[in-house]
């Protein structure tokens, strides 16, 4: 009953050769399936044929084995684009979102990788917060270049903290292989911002409604929500919150990257996400992000009806076209274009 | 652990994802986790994963498989079935059967606990049950899951009767979104129709746990349902241990007094069998 593909399991070349990634039993009868590549549509083999959608790395980082499944594109190519998974979440992606995005991506020419980091999914380890994904996300490059030994540049895809790690990782290693950056409704959270946010968006809403001041005048808002609404503007007034002498904050270490980074940047935002307000937030206010988003080399999808996730088949699609037309912008001179320009994306 | 596809088998399309954690020492036996619906699979992937070591550990040979258009699974979720899904649970069991001698169980989650029920009454159903937080019926969980659209929708001004009407729309052969997941008439009724009804004709041990702040007694649709199992033969043990609802939880959490609890039961159930000479 089983199915054994070549790659399956298959450990990354070097010497940390995980001890127990061996192939399953291979029931009576069966032969090797074959390993046809050529995926014509993403996510779908092909009628009748047994051939695996994605290749299984079992990638070593700090004695702990993390389980990332690669698409592969039909030909070889220069340019890989590796998912940085965020919390909370694991390697497929809120309603699948990465096996999608991965699959249509490596069907265009683009092999992609995503990865349970460490303490997530299926990966060994302990859980930890995106601040702390350096040696998960060195890890994962250099098992993508091990598995792809043609390829000698690396994106990063992230969505909300995912992104922030992507930045945070470039700035923390000045990686010369991390040749893009595509980030998705960055996280840019403080207290300040979090209260700016929603002092902005939601109590100036409710201050244009009529029922609110009925409801003021009448008596029938209670202290409570008063002393509410003063805190969150007083914390949203405060000047910086990053404790002196505590070095750089995670926002700083993002600015820092968004300025100094020297490839191309694709910033895809939500019109429906409080993180993607934020991000705009924050990265209007603060002087460390002064002329971002006037940024050389930037490329900005906005989808104004799009959630956090980009849940909705129709945002799924236009981001996974967005993402398609820059790589192909970007990177196409260095990567054979594949058979048929068309974006496959998530089926009807 | 092994990850591997396997192929869904004949007169059917695509392949299942499939993640093996072999057992260690004597093995006793098998286990096949069934995961939840929808987003619930990924929240719950972590404590799946936790579980799957611990019970390796323990002897048991664990595949977590990935159903039809589901995780890392070929094809979309908008072409799955509830009868695919059914499908892939004999797949699943007929692979751990030729991994492994001895007693095979089916772990389920929410509902993927409905469909370890429904495999009980099959003659190559799994031995025995794991049911983790089962449901008191499909229709239930199909019900929580369109209202999350209602709740989507009420913020853009509309919720009134939209769970009616997607009800209707996929009475009428239509696909409904919900979430971000496309859900097919073929999934949504067969969910819908799902129930813990225990079967006829087979018997063998059902474990049966539950997960609230604060464990106290089995809810009375719970009891009932324990009941009927055991009217039809079935060696129940329930009990509600302390935890946070994880598969729906914001943040990744667990919840470590199942995963004690789960091993212990297994291991109370199917003793090691002594080593040949």
């Amino acid at each position: 009953m089983s199915s054994v593909h070549p790659h399956a399991g298959t450990p990354v070349r070097p010497a940390q050769v995980l001890a127990d990634s061996h192939h399953p039993r291979p029931a009576a009868g069966d032969s090797p399936v074959p390993n046809t590549a050529s995926a014509a549509m993403a996510g779908d083999a092909p009628t009748g044929s047994t051939a695996p959608v994605d290749d299984v790395l079992m990638i070593p980082c700090q004695g702990e084995p993390m389980l990332g499944l690669l698409s592969r594109a039909p030909q070889p190519a220069g340019t890989a684009v590796l998912v940085i998974v965020g919390g909370p979440q694991y390697r497929v992606g809120a309603h699948r979102q990465y096996v999608l995005l991965a699959r249509s991506l490596a069907a265009l020419g683009w092999p992609t990788l995503r990865c349970d980091v460490r303490g997530m999914g299926d990966s060994g380890g302990v859980a930890r917060d995106f601040n702390h994904l350096h040696d998960d996300i060195t890890a994962a490059i250099d098992g993508l270049c091990q598995a792809l030994p043609e390829v000698r540049r690396v994106v990063l895809w992230g969505l909300c903290d995912g992104a922030s790690a992507a930045l945070m990782y470039w700035q923390a290693s000045g990686d010369a292989r991390v040749a893009g950056l595509c980030l998705a409704n960055p996280w840019l959270r403080s207290d300040a911002s979090e209260a700016r946010t929603r002092v902005k968006h939601y109590y100036l809403q409710r201050l244009t409604q009529p029922d609110f001041w009925r409801k003021l005048l009448r008596g029938g808002i209670g202290l409570g929500a008063v002393t509410g609404l003063a805190q969150q503007v007083g914390a949203a007034t405060q000047r910086g919150d990053a404790a002196p002498g505590a070095g750089l904050d995670f926002r700083q270490r993002m600015a820092q990257a968004w300025r100094r980074f020297p490839g191309p940047v694709l910033l895809m935002l939500s019109g429906r996400d409080f993180t993607a307000k934020e991000f705009l937030d924050g990265v209007q206010r603060d002087e460390a992000w002064r002329g971002a988003l006037q940024r050389s080399g930037l490329t900005r999808l906005d989808r104004p009806q799009a959630d956090h996730t980009f849940s909705a088949p129709a945002d799924h699609q236009a981001l996974t076209e967005a993402v398609a037309r820059w790589l192909q912008a970007s990177f196409g001179q260095d990567t054979p274009s594949p058979a048929t320009a068309t974006t496959t994306g998530a089926q009807p | 652990m092994e990850a591997f596809f396997l192929p869904a088998g004949p007169g059917r399309t695509g392949n299942r994802f499939g993640l093996c954690h072999r057992a260690q020492g004597p093995v006793r036996g098998g286990v096949l986790y069934l995961h939840p619906f929808a987003e619930e699979m990924n929240k719950a992937r972590r404590m799946a994963a936790l579980q799957a070591r611990a019970l390796a550990a323990d002897g048991w040979t664990v595949l977590l498989l990935d159903l039809a258009g589901c995780g890392d699974s070929s094809g979309d979720f908008a072409d799955a079935s509830w009868a695919d899904w059914q499908a892939d649970v004999s797949l699943g069991l007929a692979w751990l059967r030729q991994q492994v001698d001895g007693p095979v169980w089916a772990w389920g989650l929410r509902a993927g606990g409905l469909l370890a029920a429904q495999a009980a009454a099959a003659p190559d159903g799994p031995d025995h049950l794991l049911l983790w937080q089962p449901p008191a019926s499909g229709r239930l969980l199909l019900q929580q899951f369109l209202r999350m659209r209602a709740a989507a929708d009420m913020l853009d001004g509309g919720g009134k009767g939209v769970v009616d009407g997607l009800r209707q729309q996929l009475a009428q052969g239509q696909a409904v979104e919900v979430a971000g997941y496309t859900v097919s008439p073929g999934l949504a009724l067969g969910l819908d129709a799902a129930t813990m009804a225990a079967p006829a004709g087979r018997a063998g041990q059902l474990h049966w746990l539950e997960v609230a702040a604060d464990a106290g007694a089995l809810s009375p649709v719970a009891e009932r349902g324990v009941a009927a199992w055991q009217a039809a033969g079935w060696q129940v043990q329930a009990e509600v241990v302390s935890g946070p609802a994880f598969w729906q939880t914001t943040e990744i959490e667990t919840a470590p007094a199942l995963l004690a609890r789960s091993t212990a039961a297994l291991a109370a159930a199917c003793p090691r069998q002594a080593q040949a000479a």
